[in-house]
Parts: structure tokens; C-alpha cells; sequence
């Protein structure tokens, strides 16, 4: 009887047929927290005050205490800052998806644009005007030239892009951090040399309402191209072959779409976001590169993108949830004594959750479909 | 010339053992890209468990070897069944549910690494240290020219994965189990109809698959590092499905290619080290194998023929 009515009740929350694509992630991430809680209480720590403190530390709940020129409007904006590369990685990812093309080489694409970012402009001093946009455009050309890359070798030679871009995720890894050891490294931090203000995509330290706060420049950018992404996989027609292609690939070939130039296309339309990823993440967060290192948000996102059912607004809205995890890990484990690996496993097992979304909207559908049938049946 | 033979060897054989789990899987039809993700796992598991073993009953860590080896292939095969469900049962798209489970696993083993290595040991490190291997020359096969090198310093996790390849190489080609797994990769109504469960069998495959990439893995940490550490995930469990790719998902091309890329790997090394080169162009040296993985797809993907049902999740009712 109680389980009835629990079932009822959880039926009523997220059985909403047109509601799926907004109830389906949200109870995929309340599982998620409900069990990284267990493993959290496992370890002996209450893990009502790890959540708030990931709040805390993202600048969505007050700190007890704040340093100079710091609030959480500082917090907050920071974490706008960390999530502008998180939200053009996910569109990245989503738009190779929705075109039937796995993208895992999203971080190498990063690191490829970021890097000739760094060296082309951001060590040029040149002026502000010119050097941002330049910044912009290098990114994006970058990203591209892998993107299309991988593209044009699963097109030319059938080569799954799965592996063709895993193998250019070490190789672009390996080759940069020879080139940043041997010609860029600051001895000091062990990165690269710092870049110029000027080709900053973050305005940092910008003194207002006497606080310091970051900037983010490519925060606006990335709202802006996520609209632009809706509306171009709705409206245009290359979006539509895009789409098509994902969906089937001979079902597109036979209505005479050519399927693998939409596929490159594809590709270099995701690179290039990979590459805006890059360049607000290397030139915008950060200031540098650490050599050897991937950037593991090319691998968050694809759970971002996933997460947000490759919607834009829906990217937008998990990347603004992942990131809180991210951002608040490290003041959670500062104040909780709870481990700041514990994020990256709460992220990978909303993850997990997501891959499974298919199911999980299947289930609902059923047990809804289960539940309506006997309650006709009652009422004859 | 021995030492790109031992290296070599030492390298391409867990990677070999690995491919055999990738093949297992995707001949039965389901693709796995968890590899990676399941040799950590499986190391992590194995060395996890040799250190409480000899840390409880104060068992010197160089007699645990065979224990380590066993319970990694375990520790494989439990966190692959997770790739089974995602797969087979929850019918996720199986390609995601390979980069997931890496991820997790890459996550996971770290987390409780740290967190483990705090609370047992009290210590602050991301590090297992599980000693190293014993090495062993078999003396009157080693005097032969040249070839002599691959009898030479042979770590005996060599042996064991040689007989467990042949093994399985065996089962996979003579066996009734071998012809209905991949039957399943290449048409599963056939099998459905002779009466034999379809998912059973990818299940099986799948486990297999996670037990020998947790050999794999812990031979890397053996061999590699004499640690598990998250320097374990260094892509390897891709090269090996690079690997089988380019072995068009038959054992002994595969054999070829894994050693074509251990001998890559440790042939960089001794040129570097012919050339006395700085320290910093090893960063150069290691993209060898990854470089050469992609221009033999570049020649030999297009002759490539997967299993037919490769990545198709089976519906009996579908036609």
C-alpha cells in the first residue's frame, strides 16, 4: 500500500510525459547525490554540510567568512568564469552527437587551440583590441583544423573517430608539453610563461562596489553561441543534414544528403567549439598551460552534454550543476575533510546515471502506463 | 638490440592479453572502449589487495605476485559487469557506457587510493607501492643470437599471460562456446534460434574481456612503475583496441600488432638514448606508438571488417 502511493507520488513528480527532457536529469542527478551521500556518510562526515559547502565554495550560499575585497558575488562570478569553457566543450560534444560522431578528443582539441592561442597572441603584446579577438579567432581555427581532421579521416579511410581522436588527445598532449618544456616553461611554476592582460579573456581583478572580481568575457560569448547552436540545428540546413546523418546515416545518403561531407563538417563545427573551450580555459581561467596535463573537462562534458539531453539551454543548466561540484570541491574538502576526488566521482556517477537515461525514461514510461491500466481496470 | 627485445616484450604482452579481452567482447557484439578504465581497475584492485594482505598478515609483497595477478583478473571482471548491465541490460549506447565506465574508474581508484592510503596507512599518497617483479633468464634459449634476447629478463607474468592467450585463442576458435560468442557478434538471431541465450553469452564475454584487461593492467604496474598509481591510465587500454582494430579482430594479426607496438615504444627509447638526447624529447618519443597507430588505420581500416552486429543491441523481436 505505502509503496503504491510512494509510486504514485514519484509518478506524479517526474511522470510528466512533456516534462522528461527537465524530470529525467534532474532525478538522474538527485541518485547521483543521493549516492555519493552514501559514500559520504560511509567516511563518517555529514554529507548535508559537504553539499552546502560545495554551494559555499561556488558563491551560491554565504561563506562564515570572507577575505579582502571578497564576497559571493566574487565567488559567483568565478564560478560563471569556470563555466563559460565547460558550456563550449558541451556544445562541442553535443553538436558531434546529434550528427551520430562521438567526440572524446574534445580536450586534445582544447590543448591545440589553446596552446597556439598562448603563443601566437597571447605572448605578441599586442593591444587589447586587437589581441582578444585574435585570441577568439586562433582558438577557433585551431579547434577546427583537429576537429575537421578526425572528420575527414573517418570520411577518407574509415577510421573510427573514437580512436583516431583518443590517439590525437596524446599526441597533441606529448608534442605540447615538449615544446612548453624546451621554449615556454616559467621555472618557477613549472607552466608556461604567463600570458599578457591584454589577451586575457577574463578581465581580472576589476575593482567594483570595493571587490576584485573576474570578468568573464567568454561567458557572454558562450550564451550567445548556445542560442546560436539551437537555433542552428532547428532552423538551417546544414543542422538539419547534421542531424539527419545522427540520426541514419543511410536513411540521410539515400534522401541524398552527403553524408560524409555533413560528417567533416560535423567535426569541424565541433572542433571549433572545442577550440572556444580552449581559449577560455587556457587564456581565460587560466593565465597558462600546465604541460602534460589534459584537461579532464573535454571528458566532464560529454556527461554535460549528455546531462543536458544535447540541448542548449539544457547544456547550460548541467554545466552550471557540474560546475558547482567542481568549483565548491575544493572548499568542501577544506572545510568537510572530505576528499576533493569526491567530485570527480559525483560527476563521473551522474555519468553513469545519464548513460542509462534511455532506460530510466523507458521504466517511468511503463510503470506509468502499469499504473494508468489498473486504475481503468478498478474503475470498471 | 636486447633491450628493444625485453622492453619490448614486457610492453607488448599486456598489451596483447588486453586486445584477447577486446576481441572476446566485440566478437560477441558488444563494443568495449572500458578497457582502459577495466586494466585500472583491475590493478587497483589487486594491488590494493596484496598491500592489505601483506600488511595484515605480514607477507612479504614479493610472494603475493600470483595472488596479485588473480585478483586483479577478479577485480576486472567485477567492474566489468557493470559494463554488461549498461550495455546489455539498460541498453545504453555502448560506446558512452565505455568512456563512462573509464572515467569512473579513473575516479574512483584515485578517490579511494587517497582516501584508503590515509586511513589504513595514515599516509598521504595517491601511490600503491606493490614491489617489484623477480625476472628470470632461461639460460641455454637465451644463448641464441638475436632472438635469445626474448628469453632474457622474462618477468613471469610474460609466461602466464602467453599460456592464457593461447588458451583463449582456443576457446575463441575450436570451442562451442567460441563459435556461439561469435556468432553473436555477427548474427545473434542465429544463436537466439539454436536455442542458446544471446545476452548470456555477451555477458560471459564481457567478464572475460574485464578479467584479462585486469591482467593487463597489473603487469603495467608491475613492469612500468612497481606502483599503482593514476599514472596507470596512460591510454594503453586504447592502444590495445588500436591494436585489435588494426588484428581485424583475429588473434594472431593482433599478436603482430602489439608487438609492433612494444617494439615502437622501447626502439624510441633506445634511440633517444643512442642520440643523447636531453630528457625532454621523451615527451617526443612517447607519441611513437600513438603516431604509428593511426598511419597503419590510415592503410589497413578500409580492409577492416568488424562483426557485423557490433555495437547493435539485440532485440529478439526485432527482424
Amino acid at each position: 500500500m505505502i509503496r503504491a502511493k510512494m509510486n504514485k507520488a514519484f509518478l506524479k513528480i517526474f511522470g510528466k510525459e512533456e516534462w522528461y527532457l527537465v524530470t529525467i536529469p534532474v532525478f538522474l542527478i538527485l541518485l547521483s547525490f543521493i549516492v555519493a551521500a552514501i559514500i559520504i556518510i560511509f567516511l563518517g562526515k555529514n554529507p548535508f554540510l559537504a553539499f552546502y559547502n560545495l554551494l559555499q565554495g561556488s558563491g551560491l550560499a554565504p561563506k562564515p567568512a570572507y577575505g579582502g575585497h571578497k564576497s559571493m558575488l566574487t565567488d559567483f562570478l568565478s564560478l560563471l568564469n569556470y563555466m563559460t569553457p565547460m558550456i563550449f566543450a558541451s556544445l562541442s560534444v553535443a553538436i558531434a552527437l546529434k550528427g551520430g560522431l562521438f567526440n572524446i578528443g574534445v580536450s586534445g582539441q582544447m590543448l591545440f587551440g589553446g596552446f597556439f592561442a598562448t603563443i601566437l597572441v597571447g605572448y605578441s603584446g599586442l593591444d587589447w583590441a586587437i589581441a582578444k579577438p585574435l585570441v577568439l579567432i586562433v582558438g577557433i581555427i585551431g579547434g577546427a583544423i583537429i576537429g575537421g581532421l578526425i572528420g575527414l579521416l573517418k570520411h577518407k579511410f574509415n577510421i573510427n573517430e573514437v580512436v583516431s581522436s583518443i590517439m590525437f588527445n596524446y599526441i597533441i598532449q606529448y608534442v605540447f608539453s615538449f615544446f612548453i618544456h624546451g621554449y615556454y616553461i616559467d621555472p618557477v611554476s613549472r607552466q608556461s610563461k604567463y600570458i599578457s592582460d591584454a589577451s586575457r579573456l577574463t578581465l581580472v581583478n576589476v575593482q567594483m562596489f570595493n571587490l576584485k572580481m573576474d570578468l568573464s568575457i567568454g561567458f557572454i560569448i558562450a550564451i550567445i553561441l548556445a542560442i546560436a547552436v539551437k537555433v542552428f540545428l532547428d532552423k538551417s540546413r546544414l543542422g538539419f543534414e547534421i542531424k539527419a546523418v545522427g540520426a541514419n546515416h543511410k536513411g540521410a545518403n539515400y534522401a541524398g544528403i552527403n553524408v560524409g561531407r555533413t560528417r567533416v563538417l560535423t567535426m569541424l563545427i565541433s572542433g571549433a567549439f572545442a577550440g572556444l573551450a580552449g581559449v577560455t580555459y587556457y587564456l581565460g581561467y587560466f593565465a597558462s598551460i600546465q604541460p602534460r596535463v589534459l584537461p579532464s573537462m573535454g571528458f566532464d562534458a560529454i556527461a554535460v552534454a549528455l546531462l543536458g539531453n544535447l540541448h542548449s539551454y539544457g547544456i547550460i543548466a548541467a554545466s552550471f550543476i557540474i560546475s558547482i561540484i567542481d568549483k565548491g570541491s575544493t572548499y568542501m574538502s577544506s572545510k568537510a575533510g572530505v576528499r576533493q576526488e569526491i567530485a570527480s566521482v559525483i560527476t563521473a556517477l551522474i555519468l553513469l546515471f545519464s548513460a542509462c537515461s534511455v532506460y530510466v525514461q523507458h521504466k517511468i514510461q511503463s510503470k506509468k502506463d502499469n499504473l494508468e491500466y489498473k486504475a481503468r481496470k478498478e474503475i470498471k | 638490440m636486447e633491450t628493444i627485445i625485453i622492453d619490448g616484450l614486457s610492453f607488448g604482452l599486456p598489451l596483447f592479453i588486453m586486445a584477447i579481452g577486446g576481441i572476446y567482447s566485440e566478437r560477441s557484439g558488444i563494443i568495449n572502449l572500458a578497457i582502459e578504465g577495466l586494466q585500472g581497475f583491475g590493478a587497483f584492485f589487486g594491488s590494493l589487495s596484496i598491500i592489505l594482505v601483506g600488511h595484515f598478515f605480514d607477507i612479504p609483497l614479493q610472494k603475493l605476485f600470483y595472488l596479485a595477478l588473480l585478483l586483479s583478473m577478479f577485480g576486472g571482471m567485477l567492474f566489468s559487469t557493470l559494463h554488461g548491465l549498461l550495455c546489455i541490460k539498460f541498453k545504453a549506447n555502448q560506446v558512452i557506457s565505455g568512456v563512462v565506465i573509464n572515467i569512473l574508474s579513473m575516479a574512483l581508484t584515485i578517490f579511494l587510493t587517497t582516501q584508503i592510503n590515509s586511513i589504513v596507512f595514515g599516509a598521504m599518497s595517491d601511490k600503491f607501492r606493490i614491489g617489484t617483479s623477480n625476472r628470470f633468464t632461461i639460460e641455454f634459449l637465451a644463448k641464441i643470437p638475436i632472438v635469445g634476447a626474448a628469453f632474457k629478463n622474462i618477468y613471469p607474468f610474460q609466461v602466464v599471460i602467453l599460456i592464457i592467450a593461447v588458451f583463449a585463442a582456443y576457446v575463441l576458435n575450436k570451442t562451442r562456446f567460441g563459435l556461439r560468442l561469435r556468432a553473436c557478434g555477427d548474427n545473434p538471431h542465429s544463436v537466439d534460434a539454436a536455442g542458446v541465450e544471446v545476452s548470456r553469452i555477451q555477458y560471459l564475454a564481457v567478464m572475460i574481456s574485464g578479467a584479462l584487461s585486469g591482467l593487463g593492467g597489473i603487469s603495467f604496474a608491475y613492469s612500468i612503475s612497481t606502483n599503482f598509481s593514476p599514472a596507470i591510465y596512460m591510454g594503453y587500454g586504447y592502444l590495445a583496441i588500436a591494436a585489435l582494430i588494426f588484428g581485424n579482430w583475429k588473434v594472431l594479426p593482433t599478436f603482430g600488432a602489439c608487438l609492433l607496438f612494444g617494439f615502437a615504444r622501447s626502439g624510441g627509447y633506445y634511440i633517444a638514448q643512442l642520440l643523447k638526447m636531453p630528457s625532454t624529447f621523451s615527451d617526443l618519443i612517447m607519441i611513437l606508438p600513438y603516431v604509428l597507430t593511426l598511419l597503419l588505420l590510415i592503410f589497413f581500416s578500409k580492409a577492416n571488417h568488424p562483426p557485423r552486429a557490433l555495437g547493435e543491441i539485440y532485440d529478439k523481436g526485432k527482424r
